[in-house]
């Protein structure tokens, strides 16, 4: 029987998966934070991805696959820490499931790799460079974690490394830079910008994970949800309201309030809501058949739970 | 909608409608009528998934039909020959300020049976402005790279590209009527593609604002692909800027389809460029041809 490990149990969307997996296989799972209310029959362990004892969960339970939501995305906290958190930590993971006889590994990256630059064309396919740290460095890490699962097909061609990379996950449990600028009571936008942008349903995240271990997919997949609508109309959507400032007013005081701690996101993330970043779905529907069950209504109507 | 979105043109367009006279109001509910007819697949809130908005272009086209009708008075041949479908139109650009692809996309919404939304291909400074920026996607324009442009041939869409870019643009009054140097990435484009080629010819943009220079090194350094002089820019400031009321005609050529994989040798796409160029001369010999004069015909 499989045995999966989720790294980053804890998280809405490990939780998620954690639930939505224990119907037909085990599950255990590790984070650096309890999940204090988690079901009896999950082992779960709360260790740190770069230490020793991360590599005794591999001994004691055998996975036979792993998915890696383990990456730490909010900025708050020290930067330096974060990044090694994150690239050694990913670093460790992979090692293990090399060395332990992992048959699959589903790592969850992130579209926002790509970066948010003005000649983004619309769409992006996964052979797109990664550009996203080139205008915003703090995201160095993601970008690195996903060069690092990536090149760990080639590395370890014995296991089937599927590298997802989503558009703005959405839902009640989900954490993602875009669902906390949404659930904001009112957004600052970008005076003259309203870019088309791209969201999933957290449930819909969770099925596309589920189906690239049940067939075991090898390769970097975009994973897109049920569509695409500017910014204003998913604040419109979401019972937010925006108000406009002029760039040259938010950029700034931005990079103040940030270093400050008052703001979570670098000014770097304000391309992101000025170019539209948007990916080709199309790889992930061939290879998996999958179909998202959650319409934009849906995702913006969850978000605030 | 997102109110203080919408940009200058939306704007100016409500403006234009508060406070003026029934024809208008008659211009501003054909166009809204033309544009229920368009073929786009558009999603639960009104965009299609390059964010274009009927419901925001059209209030955007107002100031560019009332353009079309009573200061241009275009006048259009051969428009029934664009195919349904997927389709390129190529033509000649000209003019400093790019009304010749406002010209033609209103003819499109306006003329052709049904309407259609030309896609403009936009240089890649477009996307960091504001309001413009906004604007051009509602429009259903964006950034002219090749893959905006598949994507949009895949969808079944009209796409326009002028080969010449700036550099037709932004020549100067001796060159009106003579194409410059195309660009060549279209064909690629249409032959990968399968897509049939209209040649455009547009007669009257070569006259609408002529230019006596363009500083272009000194326009890159202030961060645009052009700076034009001409009879009344920069000396008359903004103002400077309008066109004068040239008579617009503008030329549709039989459809042309080329047969190969895109991946050819320059030589063998050149030849089809010039097949296209040749096909767009055609269209504005006969549109200068039969006209009585710049300003009437």
């Amino acid at each position: 029987m499989e045995k999966v490990l989720i790294a980053g149990i804890s998280g809405g969307i490990g939780r998620l998966l954690a639930r939505r997996l224990l119907a037909d296989v085990e599950v255990c799972g590790v984070d650096s934070l309890p999940w204090e209310s988690g079901p009896a029959e999950i082992p779960r362990y709360q260790v740190d991805l770069r230490k020793r004892e991360f590599e005794d969960v591999f001994r004691k339970e055998r996975p036979t696959a792993v998915v890696h939501l383990g990456s730490r995305r909010d900025f708050r906290g020290d930067a330096g820490r974060r990044h090694d958190l994150n690239v050694r930590g990913t670093q460790k993971l992979l090692e293990h499931c090399a060395r332990y006889e992992v048959r699959k590994v589903v790592v969850i990256s992130s579209g926002t790799v790509y970066g948010a630059q003005p000649e983004n064309p619309f769409f992006m396919d996964e052979d797109h460079p990664l550009s996203g740290s080139r205008d915003y460095p703090e995201i160095r890490d993601l970008v690195e974690v996903d060069t690092l699962a990536s090149g760990f097909l080639w590395k370890a061609p014995q296991v089937h490394t599927a590298v997802l990379r989503p558009v703005h996950v959405l839902g009640r449990f989900a954490r993602s830079m875009m669902g906390d600028y949404l659930r904001l009571d009112r957004q600052p936008t970008l005076m003259g910008f309203d870019p088309v942008m791209q969201f999933i349903h957290e449930e819909d995240l969770v099925e596309a994970i589920v189906r690239s271990l049940e067939l075991g997919l090898s390769g970097v997949y975009n994973v897109t949800g049920p569509g695409e609508v500017p910014l204003h109309t998913a604040i419109r959507e979401t019972g937010g309201e925006a108000f406009a400032l002029p760039e040259q007013l938010m950029r700034p005081a931005m990079r103040r309030l940030f270093g400050w701690k008052v703001v979570p996101w670098p000014a770097g993330a304000l391309d992101y809501i000025k170019y539209p970043v948007t990916l080709s779905g199309r790889r992930f529907v061939e290879a998996s058949g999958f179909r998202p069950l959650f319409g934009l209504e849906e995702c913006f109507r969850g978000i605030r739970g | 909608m997102a109110g203080n979105n919408d940009g200058l043109l939306g704007a100016l367009g409500d403006l234009i409608g508060a406070v003026v006279p029934l024809s208008v109001r008659e211009l501003e509910s054909e166009i809204s009528d033309r544009m229920h007819k368009i073929p786009t697949a558009l999603n639960e809130f009104g965009f299609d998934r390059f964010g274009l908005s009927p419901e925001e272009a059209r209030r955007s086209l107002l100031p560019s039909a009332l353009l079309y009708r009573h200061y241009f008075r275009v006048s259009t041949e051969g428009i029934e020959r664009v195919p349904g479908g997927r389709v390129l139109l190529i033509s000649n650009h000209a003019g400093q300020l790019p009304f010749d692809a406002a010209m033609l996309s209103t003819a499109m919404l306006l003329e052709a049976e049904p309407p259609r939304i030309a896609r403009g291909m936009g240089e890649y400074w477009i996307p960091q402005l504001p309001f413009v920026s906004t604007s051009a996607h509602r429009m259903g324009s964006m950034v002219g790279t090749p893959e905006n442009c598949t994507a949009l041939l895949e969808d079944g869409e009209c796409v326009v590209v002028f080969p010449e870019g700036v550099r037709g643009m932004n020549k100067t009054f001796d060159q009106r009527y003579q194409l410059q140097r195309f660009g060549t990435g279209f064909v690629r484009l249409a032959l990968a593609t399968k897509t049939p080629i209209v040649p455009v010819g547009i007669v009257g943009s070569e006259e609408q604002q002529p230019g006596i220079a363009n500083l272009a090194s000194l326009g890159r350094l202030l961060g645009m692909p052009a700076l034009p002089i001409t009879l009344g820019f920069p000396w008359l400031g903004p103002l400077g800027l309008l066109p004068m009321p040239v008579k617009y005609w503008i030329g549709f050529g039989e459809p042309i389809t080329l047969e190969g994989s895109g991946d050819e040798e320059d030589a063998e796409v050149g030849r089809f460029v010039d097949l296209v160029r040749a096909g767009i001369e055609t269209q504005l010999e006969h549109g200068r041809s039969q006209r009585e004069g710049i300003f009437s015909g």
